[in-house]
């Protein structure tokens, strides 16, 4: 008795843990703008660090924390918010969007693919890696269909943020690349919510048409997905 | 008293409008089950939304804010499945540099496909439009 309500305090102190450590780095990230203070590198080193350094066993990390993820389902449904508010930039470049959700879609995969065929990686990993492009409700979803793992597809979608944001700029300088909504539509392609945060720095149409790529490349992404699998696993 | 009200019933608003998005998931995931449906429910769930919204079923106040903050804080929700992959540590540690390599490579092409493609296609599909405004006001 003494012993599960122990437990379930050090549980819900990893919720807290896990809230605060996201809040605080949020916060930092915005005053200083450093890569390394964002939410997306500092809160999951800290609490892997935590969980490391305490020996807290992952059951217990998960009593609480495992509630957040449960909110990834309404999230995925909220998605249909930005296509509903931004009916009319969709009827004004619809070839744009949906080539750039193909070209984004069928690139991600098929250099994934190649890749790994070069590259050696066990197959955990590189089934994994094929959806690792799309924002991650609809990666873990479909990763699935393609024998990946989800907990590893959640790492890989997450690094692909982070390298999204370290290199577009490079990419885009050394190619050429110049009309903002094509640097848009790159962004939200290969790096899902972070290029869409990052496109919208260029301007709001911009923004706009990276988060209708990343989402209409993830619902494509998960429809698709027994397709893909079938022709490339 | 009273200045405290406002933030008390946004988080309400938030709270019931986050609960609303959340049955909505669960009544997907039960009709796919249910019908055994071939798509997954997230996808059935979000077109059911959309629907609702397009005609006029569901004003969108009733889920603004609920949702915009669920997709403004996305990545806390897969904060815990990140922190599960330590199950993984050792893999990636064996083959860390391996699959970095995979994913700069990777990400480059996604970019410099994708910007490249619609660098052409944008620029195509703006002549068209500005051409076809010239046409109207012309007429």
């Amino acid at each position: 008795m003494l012993g599960s309500m122990h437990l379930s305090l050090l549980g819900l102190g990893c919720l807290l843990a896990t809230l605060v450590s996201y809040g605080l780095s949020k916060r930092l990230y915005r005053r200083f703008g450093h890569w390394w203070l964002s939410p997306m590198v500092l809160t999951p080193g800290f609490l892997l660090a935590l969980v490391v350094v305490f020996a807290i066993p992952l059951p217990t990390y998960f009593e609480y924390n495992h509630y957040l993820s449960m909110l990834l389902a309404p999230a995925t449904i909220a998605f249909a918010l930005p296509i509903y508010r931004e009916r009319h930039l969709i009827r004004r470049y619809p070839l744009t969007l949906t080539l750039g959700v193909l070209t984004g879609l069928l690139a991600g995969l098929i250099s994934s693919w190649l890749l790994t065929r070069v590259i050696y990686l066990p197959p955990e990993l590189s089934h994994s890696l094929l959806v690792r492009s799309v924002s991650t409700p609809f990666a873990m979803e479909a990763t699935r269909e393609f024998g990946g793992v989800p907990d590893l597809t959640a790492v890989l979608v997450l690094m692909t943020g982070v390298l999204g944001m370290l290199l577009c700029g490079p990419v885009f300088r050394l190619a050429k690349i110049s009309s903002p909504l094509a640097k848009g539509a790159a962004l939200g392609a290969s790096a899902h919510g972070v290029g869409a945060a990052k496109a919208a720095e260029y301007g709001r149409e911009e923004g706009v048409v990276a988060s209708l790529t990343m989402i209409f490349t993830g619902i494509a992404m998960v429809v698709g997905a027994p397709l893909f699998a079938y022709l490339l696993v | 008293m009273a200045t405290y009200l406002p933030p008390l019933r946004n988080l309400l608003q938030l709270l019931l409008q986050v609960g609303l998005l959340s049955l909505l998931a669960l009544a997907a995931q039960w009709l796919v089950t249910r019908l055994s449906l071939p798509l997954p429910s997230g996808v059935i769930g979000l077109a059911a939304l959309l629907a609702l919204l397009a005609l006029n079923w569901l004003p969108e106040r009733f889920v603004a804010r609920g949702a915009a903050w669920l997709l403004g804080e996305l990545l806390l929700f897969f904060i815990p499945p990140v922190v599960a992959s330590m199950h993984y540590a050792p893999l990636l540690e064996q083959y860390g540099v391996s699959l970095l390599c995979t994913l700069v490579l990777g990400s480059v092409s996604v970019l410099l496909i994708t910007g490249f493609v619609i660098d052409r296609v944008f620029k195509y599909e703006r002549r068209i439009r500005q051409a076809g405004a010239v046409k109207t006001v012309s007429v």
